[in-house]
């Protein structure tokens, strides 16, 4: 199934094609006869679009200066889409943290404390009141994945458009809303922090392709595998022990 | 799966690099199993893109064990734990049947194509970067589908 990473069965709101997909996969138990590698003949039909998609909402040129007044302003103007969207699909993915969107006010709130350094080893004081669902500091990527599935919803909402591939809607997240300059600034307190082990959730937070710096997961330390660091810094990211 | 010169060139790096670590797994005393024909054949699907239902335990970073979706789950019940940023994820937003298809497999079943939908199926986290961690979990899900009369799993890979 050579489709983009995320999407197995190669494209959204198509159930002809999704249909052959996995009538193809399936078919295999009825002609291998050994563990045998097919690949599935067909391209997703809207191939990976690199490019082609513009965001149909405008918002306005985010202020770094202001950003927490920023990232509420396009929230604002977002949510009209995102509800809509939830409307016609009857669900929505946000929640991931354990907030729920009429909790969007306390999950800003918690990602601009993270972003301004209120640290990584307890819940900003602002952000009391959604049952969160994870410990810190992982809790941080998934508030911050959150705040990204509101923006997704809200921009893929109109039926019938072209959808942005994965590559066009980092680009406008990362370059074009207040958003990106939030998680990048969460980013950078991460990077600024005592600990190092925290660095590999930065690549949790930010793509590869757009930390400008080193990896945005950081690196592994000499003398060790990816593996082995990961395994040992695993308690500590999932707030298991310090 | 996606094809390795359509990651970032860094994923692409680190999935090359993880490559030869499969080469670990001994399979040769694994039978072939020949099931039986599709159209008498229970289905059961088994997702890597590490859904949940929101009431669930969500997955951890690193965690190796499996969640259960029943086939008439609600699909607004379900959330993403997901940890890497590094896929897309605005299809599944859209359409929980680019990384679920469940309902896909209830029309296969309904055209006669398959024989049955098992009533449950299964959900992993699959960013790890250990496959082995899974093996225990394999074998846990493979027991309990064989409980619910699966013939054979489908893996939507994320």
């Amino acid at each position: 199934m050579p489709f983009p990473l995320g999407r197995p069965l190669g494209v959204a709101d198509n159930p002809e094609f999704q249909r052959d997909v996995l009538r193809s996969a399936l078919q295999l138990l009825e002609t291998a006869t050994e563990p045998t590698i097919a690949d599935y003949p067909h391209e997703a039909p809207d191939g990976n679009g690199d490019g082609v998609w513009a965001c149909s909402i405008e918002l306005p040129t985010p202020e770094m200066s202001e950003l927490e007044s920023s990232v509420r302003t396009e929230v604002d103007l977002l949510m009209p889409r995102y509800q809509e969207a939830r409307r016609t699909r009857g669900r929505t993915t946000f929640g991931m943290s354990g907030a729920t969107v009429d909790q969007i006010d306390k999950v800003v709130s918690f990602a601009i404390a993270i972003a301004e350094g209120s640290g990584f080893e307890q819940v900003p004081a602002v952000a009391s009141g959604p049952n969160w669902r994870h410990r810190m500091p992982m809790l941080v990527r998934f508030v911050a994945e959150d705040l990204r599935a509101l923006y997704q919803e809200a921009v893929t909402s109109e039926a019938g458009s072209q959808p942005p591939s994965q590559r066009d809607i980092h680009t406008w997240i990362f370059q074009e809303t207040a958003l990106g300059r939030l998680l990048k600034q969460i980013g950078q307190q991460i990077t600024d922090h005592d600990d190092p082990r925290l660095r590999l959730m930065r690549g949790f937070i930010i793509p590869e392709g757009f930390w400008e710096g080193d990896h945005a997961f950081g690196g592994v330390p000499a003398g060790m595998t990816t593996d082995e660091y990961v395994r040992s810094i695993r308690p500590y990211l999932i707030g298991e022990n310090t | 799966m996606v094809r390795l010169d359509e990651l970032h060139p860094e994923e692409a790096a680190s999935m090359r690099n993880a490559a030869p670590r499969f080469g670990d797994f001994d399979h040769d005393a694994t039978p072939w199993i020949t099931p039986p024909p599709l159209a008498e054949s229970t289905i059961c699907l088994v997702t890597s893109a590490a859904l949940h239902r929101r009431d669930d335990v969500p997955f951890r970073f690193g965690d190796s064990g499996f969640r259960l979706i029943p086939d008439d789950v609600d699909p607004n019940d379900l959330v993403q734990s997901q940890v890497s940023v590094n896929f897309d994820r605005t299809h599944y937003q859209r359409d929980m049947n680019v990384v679920l298809p469940i309902d896909r497999l209830r029309e296969l079943h309904g055209a006669g194509e398959i024989g049955g939908v098992s009533p449950v199926h299964f959900s992993v986290q699959g960013a790890s970067p250990d496959a082995k961690t899974f093996e225990a979990s394999a074998a846990d899900m493979a027991n309990r589908m064989r409980e619910l009369g699966v013939d054979a799993a489908m893996l939507a890979p994320v």
